[in-house]
């Protein structure tokens, strides 16, 4: 075995960010997963951002990263002989990941027990923002209403103003990768019992889940967090600028407060109104004025291998450009590269983590719409080269 | 070793070494233990984790340090639920030849330290696998393992949040670069060890070999915002902070309700969407909004916009305008705060958040958790049991399991090799919770909560 899930066959639905990336991550480490699309092709070909800027359906960012490692075939799951195909391959699959709003797949006779009766030991992943069940179910929504509903908004930004959502999409990311750490749990079970189960993910309730810190302090003292004041940095909570760029740092990396001092090269920091976190965080106005008027004369990547190396916390604001360069990233062999029809020769953000046995591989880009029909129809199911033109007439395919 | 019982939980019979520190593995080891595992905590006598003392250990119950404050901080229990605890001066030979032992007798061992700790040790995957060939090893740091310039680096979420790309990406217009007011990164890790260790429970029920899981904060982080360094790297395109707005959806906001610190976040899709919600705020709004039936004119628009709307919000309850605009199409939703999620009917009705009894001895009454962000159809899942007292199962594992004399038992306590009450560490303060609410470092207080939440 070279792979952990290189034994899973998976069928993916979902036309989202999060069922896609949950998908993904199975397929990165070995599992054999065919996207199944509509005929006009999965709904998040149309988000953007695009290569070249050109809303094409081949160009998609959104969707060339988070389908990696699958291959793709068009079926209309609604059609009687799409349907009939669908559950053919179910009959032969592991797990189904999927997207659709609750209730959806029941209401077309392909539920999970509808399809589990086809193959006892298939499981079925839905990812959802609010999950199979509860009054918000079919409650539509975004990354900025997942956001709003889970927390973490309320503790993001400045008092005073707006609560502030993550840039892009944290909420669906979280989904994919929580939905997937359920889903292989579930599956190692399904190993030892030989029965699969359907298994609900909320991304509402994944961000919500890492909202610990916040979410135990009304049942213990009835108290409800905020988000930081407008002035001082709290503590390692806001960006402060450098000649350059913006960094942060926080106490507790190793480095004492007398190296900290040192490293500012403000003894003034010594002084007994900065000399513990209390004080600090109250005269906090103060003491940032001090860091800040050393910093501005300072390159922030001066002075975060200083900081490190001093064995500090400390963080630089990196831009993308930044990080697609970055040695650290490199070291770890986060990049791999490969070539994509439309988009060229592409660096892509491939490993998650490292595997000492089953190394990551990036065997395919993301499928072109519709690549693997003649493959997966003919060679794996047995349709002549005439009843495939046919389904295509019929707007099955 | 695992159970083939269809009505047993996923992880039953697995025992998992948790020497873990801090949020990002002990709250994956909290999950495990959901799952059915056996996870057993591990922490040095004089070196609790930071969630029992430091600034991260959040509140204690009613503000009351209580005889065993170390027990009782709230961060420690959410997270810490359902395991065993064991304490262990790994820093000397004998502790670590205890640790040992129990490596034979385990599946998974999860650490934190720094990439030399666990080598200097001999505690490193290599030496491991000697005591106990399929054992998987999960370890996880800030940089990850290996030759890279990092990697001997101290690293934390908060710090981390700005190195792996995500603040400069996020805050508001023409403002600088923020972050979360929570450490995002931490459990992007959890779920990444959730997910590394079921593939290598896979592998090894079907190979018999176990494995080392080696995962490094920052890429995590920087996984999370591939698509801008795709348009970064194939466009030249270096985005700018916009706040809670979309390049793809407007208008798309954050708007004010009735009430402090009260709002709602609305997200219009298309311009059909957009003529219905012109068409509820209705009055003046229509005609002046109606200019801009397009996605193009509202994006430009987009403060105009924001202000009509804002009239039109600010003095409707929060969870009305949800269920108004979500009756008629339009994706809303209310910001909901660590209160709300308590009554939120969404919330409630999925049994989200979970009631923990804590027996009499712990003084701690009944306490709600946030449980886990899945269900499983055939294996209803619960947390098992509160967040374990300091060394509590120190005599279980030490004298039952692995089979040590009294004499030795008592000896080791007494050299302080293992211990119920953390070497010299003072409690993190409590504080008067109205006196927060006017310092502005709490939104608000409800001084009834117990009976409101009926606990």
């Amino acid at each position: 075995m070279n792979n952990v899930f290189e034994n899973i066959t998976i069928l993916d639905l979902s036309e989202d960010v999060a069922g896609s990336f949950c998908a993904r991550l199975f397929a990165d480490f070995g599992a054999n997963v065919l996207k199944i699309e509509p005929s006009k092709g999965s709904k998040l070909r149309k988000s953007g951002p695009f290569f070249g800027n050109d809303p094409h359906h081949e160009k998609s960012f959104p969707f060339f990263i988070h389908n990696l490692n699958k291959k793709s075939i068009t079926l209309n799951i609604e059609t009687k002989i799409g349907k009939s195909i669908f559950k053919d391959l179910a009959s032969r699959s592991d797990l189904i990941i999927e997207s659709y709003s609750p209730g959806y797949l029941k209401s077309i006779d392909l539920g999970f027990s509808d399809l589990e009766k086809l193959n006892p030991k298939l499981s079925l992943t839905s990812i959802t923002p609010f999950g199979q069940t509860g009054p918000y179910k079919n409650y539509k929504s975004s990354e900025l209403i997942n956001y709003a509903m889970s927390l973490i908004m309320s503790i993001s930004g400045i008092q005073g103003q707006q609560p502030l959502k993550h840039a892009g999409l944290q909420a669906e990311y979280e989904g994919g990768l929580f939905g997937a750490g359920a889903t292989a749990m579930s599956l190692f079970k399904t190993d030892l019992t030989g029965i699969g189960e359907h298994i609900d993910v909320s991304i509402t309730e994944c961000v919500a889940s890492t909202m610990m810190a916040s979410q135990s302090i009304y049942p213990f003292i009835g108290g409800t967090q905020t988000r930081r004041k407008s002035e001082g940095s709290n503590s390692g909570q806001a960006a402060q600028a450098t000649k350059d760029g913006w960094v942060v740092w926080q106490t507790g990396g190793g480095a004492s407060w007398e190296d900290i001092s040192e490293f500012f090269e403000s003894p003034e920091l010594l002084e007994p109104k900065f000399a513990d976190r209390a004080q600090r965080i109250s005269n906090g106005p103060e003491m940032d004025e001090i860091v800040e008027n050393y910093m501005k004369t300072k390159g922030k990547w001066e002075l975060f291998y200083k900081a490190s190396e001093a064995r500090m916390l400390f963080g630089v604001a990196q831009t993308p450009a930044e990080l697609m360069e970055c040695e650290q990233l490199k070291s770890r062999d986060f990049f791999h590269e490969i070539e994509h029809p439309y988009l060229g020769k592409v660096k892509v953000p491939a490993e998650l983590f490292k595997y000492s046995h089953t190394p990551y591989k990036l065997r395919y880009p993301a499928p072109i719409l519709g690549q693997d029909n003649i493959e997966i129809f003919e060679n794996n199911l047995g349709y002549s080269r005439q009843q495939i033109i046919q389904m295509k007439e019929l707007g099955v395919i | 070793m695992t159970n083939k019982n269809l009505n047993s939980k996923p992880l039953e019979g697995l025992r998992v070494l948790d020497s873990t520190y801090v949020f990002a593995l002990p709250y994956a080891g909290g999950h495990l233990a959901d799952l059915g595992a056996e996870v057993i905590k591990i922490e040095g006598p004089s070196r609790p984790d930071v969630t029992r003392t430091g600034g991260y250990a959040g509140v204690f119950p009613e503000n009351d340090h209580g005889e065993d404050w170390w027990n009782r901080p709230s961060t420690f229990n959410l997270i810490n639920r359902g395991k065993n605890s064991v304490t262990l001066n790994m820093a000397e030979e004998e502790g670590r030849e205890l640790f040992r032992e129990l490596v034979k007798i385990s599946d998974v061992v999860m650490e934190n330290f720094t990439p030399r700790v666990m080598k200097g040790w001999g505690l490193d995957y290599p030496n491991l696998k000697k005591l106990n060939p399929n054992i998987i090893m999960i370890s996880n740091t800030g940089y990850g393992h290996g030759d890279g310039p990092y990697s001997s680096y101290p690293s934390q979420a908060t710090t981390a949040e700005l190195s792996h790309g995500m603040a400069n990406l996020t805050g508001y217009e023409n403002g600088p670069p923020s972050k979360s007011g929570a450490s995002f990164v931490d459990f992007l890790a959890t779920w990444t060890a959730i997910f590394a260790l079921g593939g290598a429970l896979k592998y090894r029920n079907q190979t018999g070999k176990g494995q080392w899981i080696d995962i490094g904060m920052y890429q995590t982080g920087v996984m999370f915002i591939s698509e801008y360094l795709l348009d970064s790297q194939l466009n030249g395109h270096e985005p700018e902070r916009i706040g809670n707005k979309s390049p793809y959806r407007a208008p798309q906001n954050c708007y004010p309700t009735k009430g402090s610190d009260q709002w709602i976040a609305i997200s219009v899709d298309s311009d059909e969407e957009w003529q219905t919600l012109c068409n509820i705020i209705g009055s003046d709004s229509t005609s002046e909004l109606s200019k801009f039936p397009h996605l193009s004119d509202r994006i430009k628009n987009h403060d105009v916009i924001d202000q009509h709307i804002t009239n039109w919000t600010s003095d409707k309850d929060k969870y009305d305008v949800m269920h108004l605009l979500q009756d008629n199409g339009i994706a809303a939703g209310p910001v909901i705060n660590s209160k709300d999620i308590h009554y939120d009917e969404h919330y409630k009705a999925r049994n989200f958040l979970e009631k923990v009894d804590y027996p009499e001895d712990r003084k701690m009454g009944t306490r709600l958790f946030l449980g886990r962000p899945y269900k499983l159809s055939k294996h209803p899942l619960h947390i098992t049991k509160p967040a374990p007292k300091f060394g509590d199962h120190n005599e279980y594992y030490l004298k039952t399991i692995l089979g040590i004399d009294d004499e030795t038992y008592d000896s080791l306590y007494e050299r302080g090799l293992i211990a119920d009450v953390p070497g010299d560490r003072e409690p993190s303060p409590t504080f008067d919770p109205a006196k927060r609410v006017e310092s502005k470092n709490l939104a608000d207080w409800d001084p009834d909560y117990k009976h409101n939440l009926g606990i």
